[in-house]
Protein backbone atom coordinates (compact mmCIF):
# COMPACT_ATOMS: atom_id res chain seq x y z
CA UNK A 1 0.00 0.00 0.00
CA UNK A 2 2.79 2.38 -0.69
CA UNK A 3 4.36 4.34 -3.42
CA UNK A 4 3.15 4.91 -6.65
CA UNK A 5 1.51 7.98 -7.00
CA UNK A 6 -0.91 7.27 -9.75
CA UNK A 7 -2.88 4.70 -7.44
CA UNK A 8 -2.45 7.35 -4.70
CA UNK A 9 -2.29 6.80 -1.21
CA UNK A 10 -5.87 6.96 0.86
CA UNK A 11 -6.74 10.14 2.49
CA UNK A 12 -7.40 8.44 5.79
CA UNK A 13 -8.90 11.11 7.92
CA UNK A 14 -10.96 12.68 4.78
CA UNK A 15 -12.13 9.14 4.06
CA UNK A 16 -13.57 8.18 8.22
CA UNK A 17 -14.99 11.90 8.20
CA UNK A 18 -17.21 10.71 5.52
CA UNK A 19 -17.89 7.16 6.39
CA UNK A 20 -18.75 8.40 9.92
CA UNK A 21 -21.05 11.64 8.20
CA UNK A 22 -24.22 12.91 9.15
CA UNK A 23 -26.45 10.06 7.14
CA UNK A 24 -24.35 8.01 9.12
CA UNK A 25 -25.98 9.17 12.65
CA UNK A 26 -29.39 9.22 10.77
CA UNK A 27 -29.21 5.57 10.35
CA UNK A 28 -27.66 4.79 13.98
CA UNK A 29 -30.18 6.93 15.38
CA UNK A 30 -32.54 5.05 13.70
CA UNK A 31 -31.51 1.56 15.08
CA UNK A 32 -31.53 2.98 18.47
CA UNK A 33 -35.16 4.34 18.02
CA UNK A 34 -37.03 1.66 16.85
CA UNK A 35 -34.50 -0.61 19.13
CA UNK A 36 -36.37 1.42 22.10
CA UNK A 37 -39.54 0.81 20.66
CA UNK A 38 -39.20 -2.38 20.02
CA UNK A 39 -38.47 -2.84 24.02
CA UNK A 40 -41.24 -0.62 25.41
CA UNK A 41 -44.22 -1.99 23.13
CA UNK A 42 -43.09 -5.71 22.21
CA UNK A 43 -41.24 -6.33 25.88
CA UNK A 44 -37.68 -8.00 25.81
CA UNK A 45 -38.43 -11.22 24.87
CA UNK A 46 -39.49 -10.07 20.81
CA UNK A 47 -36.58 -7.24 21.83
CA UNK A 48 -33.91 -10.23 22.03
CA UNK A 49 -35.46 -12.26 19.40
CA UNK A 50 -34.92 -9.19 17.30
CA UNK A 51 -31.41 -8.78 18.58
CA UNK A 52 -31.28 -12.65 17.01
CA UNK A 53 -32.52 -11.62 13.93
CA UNK A 54 -30.14 -8.92 13.23
CA UNK A 55 -27.13 -10.76 14.30
CA UNK A 56 -28.07 -13.53 12.01
CA UNK A 57 -28.96 -11.01 9.16
CA UNK A 58 -25.54 -9.33 9.73
CA UNK A 59 -23.30 -12.41 9.58
CA UNK A 60 -25.77 -13.40 6.18
CA UNK A 61 -25.39 -10.12 4.44
CA UNK A 62 -22.23 -8.44 5.41
CA UNK A 63 -19.46 -10.42 4.03
CA UNK A 64 -21.59 -10.47 0.44
CA UNK A 65 -22.10 -7.02 0.68
CA UNK A 66 -18.15 -6.41 1.24
CA UNK A 67 -17.33 -8.73 -1.84
CA UNK A 68 -20.11 -7.18 -3.80
CA UNK A 69 -17.79 -3.30 -3.35
CA UNK A 70 -14.64 -5.99 -4.29
CA UNK A 71 -16.12 -6.43 -7.67
CA UNK A 72 -17.77 -3.14 -7.99
CA UNK A 73 -14.29 -1.63 -7.54
CA UNK A 74 -12.55 -3.79 -10.25
CA UNK A 75 -15.56 -3.54 -12.70
CA UNK A 76 -14.82 0.49 -11.76
CA UNK A 77 -11.49 0.10 -12.59
CA UNK A 78 -11.73 -2.19 -15.38
CA UNK A 79 -15.05 -1.48 -17.23
CA UNK A 80 -14.15 1.27 -20.54
CA UNK A 81 -17.00 3.73 -19.09
CA UNK A 82 -16.81 6.21 -21.17
CA UNK A 83 -17.71 3.51 -24.08
CA UNK A 84 -20.04 2.06 -21.98
CA UNK A 85 -21.96 5.30 -21.34
CA UNK A 86 -21.00 6.06 -25.37
CA UNK A 87 -23.24 2.66 -25.89
CA UNK A 88 -26.48 3.44 -23.34
CA UNK A 89 -26.44 6.97 -24.71
CA UNK A 90 -26.75 5.96 -28.38
CA UNK A 91 -29.72 3.60 -26.89
CA UNK A 92 -31.86 6.47 -25.04
CA UNK A 93 -35.17 5.05 -26.80
CA UNK A 94 -37.14 2.91 -25.87
CA UNK A 95 -34.63 -0.27 -26.71
CA UNK A 96 -32.18 1.67 -24.11
CA UNK A 97 -35.34 0.59 -21.41
CA UNK A 98 -35.71 -2.95 -23.27
CA UNK A 99 -31.96 -3.43 -22.79
CA UNK A 100 -31.84 -2.65 -19.10
CA UNK A 101 -35.03 -4.70 -18.10
CA UNK A 102 -33.38 -8.00 -19.86
CA UNK A 103 -30.26 -6.73 -17.90
CA UNK A 104 -32.18 -6.73 -14.63
CA UNK A 105 -34.24 -9.70 -14.82
CA UNK A 106 -31.37 -11.77 -15.13
CA UNK A 107 -28.77 -10.34 -12.55
CA UNK A 108 -28.27 -13.22 -10.29
CA UNK A 109 -28.32 -12.37 -6.22
CA UNK A 110 -30.22 -10.31 -3.78
CA UNK A 111 -29.80 -6.59 -3.52
CA UNK A 112 -26.41 -6.97 -2.15
CA UNK A 113 -25.38 -7.36 -6.08
CA UNK A 114 -28.10 -5.58 -7.92
CA UNK A 115 -27.84 -2.23 -5.56
CA UNK A 116 -23.74 -1.93 -6.29
CA UNK A 117 -24.63 -2.70 -9.60
CA UNK A 118 -27.05 0.00 -9.96
CA UNK A 119 -24.83 2.62 -8.93
CA UNK A 120 -21.89 1.12 -11.13
CA UNK A 121 -24.74 1.79 -14.14
CA UNK A 122 -25.63 5.29 -12.74
CA UNK A 123 -22.14 5.81 -12.78
CA UNK A 124 -21.23 5.25 -16.57
CA UNK A 125 -23.78 7.96 -17.04
CA UNK A 126 -26.94 5.94 -17.94
CA UNK A 127 -29.96 8.15 -17.63
CA UNK A 128 -32.70 7.91 -15.19
CA UNK A 129 -35.02 5.95 -17.08
CA UNK A 130 -32.23 2.94 -17.55
CA UNK A 131 -31.75 3.12 -14.02
CA UNK A 132 -35.07 3.02 -12.63
CA UNK A 133 -36.11 0.16 -15.57
CA UNK A 134 -33.50 -1.90 -14.56
CA UNK A 135 -33.98 -1.86 -10.95
CA UNK A 136 -37.46 -2.02 -11.11
CA UNK A 137 -37.08 -5.66 -13.68
CA UNK A 138 -34.56 -7.05 -11.23
CA UNK A 139 -37.48 -6.15 -8.08
CA UNK A 140 -40.09 -7.83 -10.55
CA UNK A 141 -39.12 -10.17 -13.40
CA UNK A 142 -35.91 -11.37 -11.60
CA UNK A 143 -35.62 -14.80 -12.58
CA UNK A 144 -33.78 -15.97 -9.70
CA UNK A 145 -36.30 -15.33 -7.02
CA UNK A 146 -39.25 -16.76 -9.62
CA UNK A 147 -37.67 -19.97 -9.25
CA UNK A 148 -36.78 -19.45 -5.12
CA UNK A 149 -39.71 -18.24 -4.10
CA UNK A 150 -42.70 -17.15 -6.46
CA UNK A 151 -42.66 -21.18 -7.98
CA UNK A 152 -42.52 -23.53 -4.49
CA UNK A 153 -44.61 -20.65 -2.72
CA UNK A 154 -47.36 -19.84 -4.92
CA UNK A 155 -47.11 -22.25 -7.79
CA UNK A 156 -45.96 -22.53 -11.76
CA UNK A 157 -49.38 -20.91 -12.63
CA UNK A 158 -49.56 -18.04 -10.84
CA UNK A 159 -45.89 -17.34 -11.27
CA UNK A 160 -46.16 -17.33 -15.10
CA UNK A 161 -49.07 -14.97 -14.80
CA UNK A 162 -47.19 -12.82 -12.45
CA UNK A 163 -44.31 -12.48 -14.53
CA UNK A 164 -46.41 -12.48 -17.95
CA UNK A 165 -48.32 -9.02 -16.83
CA UNK A 166 -45.14 -8.08 -15.27
CA UNK A 167 -43.40 -8.18 -18.01
CA UNK A 168 -44.01 -4.77 -20.01
CA UNK A 169 -43.88 -2.67 -16.20
CA UNK A 170 -40.11 -1.73 -16.28
CA UNK A 171 -40.47 -0.73 -19.48
CA UNK A 172 -43.60 1.58 -18.13
CA UNK A 173 -41.57 2.93 -14.98
CA UNK A 174 -38.49 3.70 -17.25
CA UNK A 175 -40.76 5.86 -19.40
CA UNK A 176 -42.12 7.48 -16.72
CA UNK A 177 -38.73 8.46 -14.62
CA UNK A 178 -37.96 9.63 -17.91
CA UNK A 179 -40.79 12.54 -18.15
CA UNK A 180 -40.90 12.98 -14.25
CA UNK A 181 -39.51 17.05 -13.82
CA UNK A 182 -37.11 16.80 -11.48
CA UNK A 183 -33.40 17.25 -11.17
CA UNK A 184 -31.30 14.06 -9.80
CA UNK A 185 -27.97 14.20 -7.89
CA UNK A 186 -26.86 10.85 -7.51
CA UNK A 187 -24.47 9.62 -4.92
CA UNK A 188 -22.21 8.00 -7.57
CA UNK A 189 -19.53 10.59 -8.18
CA UNK A 190 -15.80 8.91 -7.76
CA UNK A 191 -14.80 8.70 -3.98
CA UNK A 192 -12.77 11.47 -2.31
CA UNK A 193 -9.60 11.37 -3.41
CA UNK A 194 -9.86 8.35 -6.21
CA UNK A 195 -9.49 10.65 -9.42
CA UNK A 196 -6.41 12.44 -8.21
CA UNK A 197 -3.52 12.33 -10.01
CA UNK B 1 -31.81 -18.77 0.53
CA UNK B 2 -29.34 -16.96 -1.38
CA UNK B 3 -26.36 -19.23 -1.60
CA UNK B 4 -25.95 -19.17 -5.79
CA UNK B 5 -26.12 -15.55 -5.57
CA UNK B 6 -23.12 -15.38 -2.97
CA UNK B 7 -20.89 -17.77 -5.14
CA UNK B 8 -21.52 -15.71 -7.94
CA UNK B 9 -20.55 -12.74 -5.96
CA UNK B 10 -17.51 -14.42 -4.66
CA UNK B 11 -16.22 -15.78 -7.80
CA UNK B 12 -16.72 -12.43 -9.84
CA UNK B 13 -14.85 -10.90 -7.23
CA UNK B 14 -11.85 -13.47 -7.55
CA UNK B 15 -12.39 -13.45 -11.46
CA UNK B 16 -11.87 -9.72 -11.65
CA UNK B 17 -8.94 -9.41 -8.96
CA UNK B 18 -7.61 -11.91 -10.97
CA UNK B 19 -8.34 -9.85 -14.58
CA UNK B 20 -6.90 -6.59 -12.95
CA UNK B 21 -3.23 -8.14 -11.78
CA UNK B 22 -2.59 -9.54 -14.87
CA UNK B 23 -2.72 -5.85 -16.57
CA UNK B 24 0.21 -5.32 -14.81
CA UNK B 25 -0.67 -1.53 -14.30
CA UNK B 26 -2.16 0.09 -11.60
CA UNK B 27 -5.56 -1.51 -12.19
CA UNK B 28 -5.17 -3.77 -9.09
CA UNK B 29 -4.35 -1.93 -6.65
CA UNK B 30 -6.80 1.69 -7.65
CA UNK B 31 -9.54 -1.39 -8.01
CA UNK B 32 -8.53 -2.47 -4.35
CA UNK B 33 -8.14 1.16 -3.39
CA UNK B 34 -11.88 1.71 -5.28
CA UNK B 35 -13.64 -0.88 -2.93
CA UNK B 36 -11.55 -0.22 0.53
CA UNK B 37 -12.82 3.54 0.14
CA UNK B 38 -16.40 2.27 -0.78
CA UNK B 39 -16.66 -0.45 2.14
CA UNK B 40 -15.53 2.13 4.75
CA UNK B 41 -18.65 4.44 3.23
CA UNK B 42 -21.57 1.56 2.82
CA UNK B 43 -20.81 -0.51 5.61
CA UNK B 44 -21.01 1.29 8.75
CA UNK B 45 -24.19 3.05 7.63
CA UNK B 46 -25.41 -0.71 6.41
CA UNK B 47 -24.45 -2.36 9.62
CA UNK B 48 -27.30 -0.03 11.67
CA UNK B 49 -30.04 0.17 9.00
CA UNK B 50 -29.59 -3.93 9.61
CA UNK B 51 -30.28 -3.21 12.55
CA UNK B 52 -33.18 -0.67 12.57
CA UNK B 53 -34.65 -3.42 9.84
CA UNK B 54 -34.75 -6.41 12.30
CA UNK B 55 -36.44 -3.93 14.92
CA UNK B 56 -39.28 -2.91 12.50
CA UNK B 57 -40.16 -6.22 11.04
CA UNK B 58 -41.12 -6.88 14.17
CA UNK B 59 -43.15 -4.26 15.22
CA UNK B 60 -45.17 -4.93 11.75
CA UNK B 61 -49.17 -6.25 12.23
CA UNK B 62 -48.74 -8.70 9.51
CA UNK B 63 -52.19 -10.42 10.88
CA UNK B 64 -53.91 -7.28 10.71
CA UNK B 65 -52.93 -6.81 6.97
CA UNK B 66 -54.17 -10.56 6.93
CA UNK B 67 -57.62 -9.97 8.40
CA UNK B 68 -58.62 -6.93 6.08
CA UNK B 69 -57.79 -8.12 2.91
CA UNK B 70 -61.29 -10.54 2.72
CA UNK B 71 -62.15 -12.36 -0.49
CA UNK B 72 -63.37 -9.44 -2.38
CA UNK B 73 -62.64 -9.81 -5.82
CA UNK B 74 -62.41 -7.25 -8.71
CA UNK B 75 -60.67 -3.61 -8.63
CA UNK B 76 -61.41 -2.84 -4.49
CA UNK B 77 -59.57 -6.43 -4.25
CA UNK B 78 -56.24 -4.97 -6.20
CA UNK B 79 -56.42 -1.55 -4.58
CA UNK B 80 -56.18 -3.32 -1.15
CA UNK B 81 -53.70 -5.73 -2.21
CA UNK B 82 -51.58 -2.97 -3.48
CA UNK B 83 -51.76 -0.92 -0.60
CA UNK B 84 -50.66 -4.26 1.56
CA UNK B 85 -48.07 -4.69 -0.58
CA UNK B 86 -46.32 -1.15 0.30
CA UNK B 87 -46.50 -1.68 3.81
CA UNK B 88 -44.31 -5.16 3.77
CA UNK B 89 -40.84 -3.90 4.50
CA UNK B 90 -39.17 -6.95 5.03
CA UNK B 91 -37.42 -10.17 2.73
CA UNK B 92 -38.97 -12.54 0.48
CA UNK B 93 -39.39 -14.70 3.50
CA UNK B 94 -42.64 -12.93 4.84
CA UNK B 95 -43.84 -11.21 2.07
CA UNK B 96 -44.38 -14.71 0.30
CA UNK B 97 -45.17 -16.48 3.37
CA UNK B 98 -47.97 -13.41 3.86
CA UNK B 99 -49.04 -13.50 -0.12
CA UNK B 100 -49.38 -17.61 0.77
CA UNK B 101 -51.74 -16.91 3.47
CA UNK B 102 -53.59 -14.31 1.20
CA UNK B 103 -54.04 -17.20 -1.07
CA UNK B 104 -55.49 -19.79 1.53
CA UNK B 105 -57.96 -16.94 2.71
CA UNK B 106 -59.33 -16.95 -0.57
CA UNK B 107 -57.89 -13.42 -1.80
CA UNK B 108 -58.23 -12.82 -5.63
CA UNK B 109 -55.36 -13.60 -8.02
CA UNK B 110 -55.14 -10.27 -9.38
CA UNK B 111 -55.23 -9.44 -5.86
CA UNK B 112 -51.78 -11.65 -4.85
CA UNK B 113 -50.33 -9.98 -7.79
CA UNK B 114 -50.87 -6.20 -6.91
CA UNK B 115 -49.46 -7.35 -3.80
CA UNK B 116 -46.47 -8.96 -4.37
CA UNK B 117 -46.17 -6.62 -7.19
CA UNK B 118 -46.46 -3.59 -4.48
CA UNK B 119 -44.07 -5.22 -2.03
CA UNK B 120 -41.67 -5.92 -5.24
CA UNK B 121 -41.04 -2.51 -6.51
CA UNK B 122 -41.15 -0.25 -2.92
CA UNK B 123 -40.16 -3.04 -0.22
CA UNK B 124 -38.95 0.03 2.05
CA UNK B 125 -36.30 -2.03 4.13
CA UNK B 126 -34.49 -2.26 0.62
CA UNK B 127 -34.64 0.86 -0.25
CA UNK B 128 -33.31 1.70 3.52
CA UNK B 129 -30.69 -0.35 3.73
CA UNK B 130 -29.64 -0.35 -0.11
CA UNK B 131 -30.91 2.15 -2.10
CA UNK B 132 -30.34 5.54 -0.02
CA UNK B 133 -27.07 4.22 0.97
CA UNK B 134 -25.77 3.83 -2.31
CA UNK B 135 -27.81 5.61 -4.66
CA UNK B 136 -29.01 8.89 -2.75
CA UNK B 137 -32.31 10.15 -1.63
CA UNK B 138 -33.13 11.95 -5.08
CA UNK B 139 -33.15 9.05 -7.06
CA UNK B 140 -35.68 7.04 -4.48
CA UNK B 141 -37.61 9.93 -4.93
CA UNK B 142 -37.96 9.52 -8.33
CA UNK B 143 -38.42 5.98 -8.27
CA UNK B 144 -40.34 5.81 -5.95
CA UNK B 145 -42.78 8.16 -7.93
CA UNK B 146 -41.80 6.05 -11.30
CA UNK B 147 -43.98 2.78 -10.01
CA UNK B 148 -46.44 4.26 -7.85
CA UNK B 149 -48.87 3.20 -10.84
CA UNK B 150 -47.27 -0.18 -11.28
CA UNK B 151 -48.93 -2.66 -8.71
CA UNK B 152 -52.35 -1.13 -10.40
CA UNK B 153 -51.72 -2.30 -13.59
CA UNK B 154 -50.17 -5.25 -12.77
CA UNK B 155 -53.49 -6.17 -10.87
CA UNK B 156 -55.80 -5.21 -14.07
CA UNK B 157 -53.64 -6.85 -16.48
CA UNK B 158 -54.02 -10.34 -14.34
CA UNK B 159 -57.91 -9.29 -13.87
CA UNK B 160 -58.44 -9.53 -17.55
CA UNK B 161 -55.35 -12.00 -18.41
CA UNK B 162 -57.55 -14.53 -15.71
CA UNK B 163 -60.63 -13.25 -16.54
CA UNK B 164 -61.77 -13.48 -13.23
Amino acid sequence: MTGDQRAGPVDWPELIKTSFGPSFWIFVALAVLMAGVCYAVLGPETFAAAIDRDRDLLADLLPRVAAAQVVAGFVWVLLPRERMSRFLNRHRGRRGLFIAATAGAVTPGGPASAFPFLAILAGTGADRGILVAYITSWALLGVQRIIVWDIPLMGIDFSLLRFLVGAPLPIIAGMLARRLPFSVTLETDPPIGVEDK
Amino acid sequence: MNGLGAIIIYAAAVVLAAVALSRRDTSFRMGVRRALEQSFIVLPRMIFALIAAGFIVKLIPTEIIVGNLGTDAGFKAILIGSLAGLIVPSGPVIAFAVAASFALEGASVPALVSFLTGWSVFAAHRVLIFEIPLLGAHFVRLRMLSVIPLPIIAGTLALIVSGA
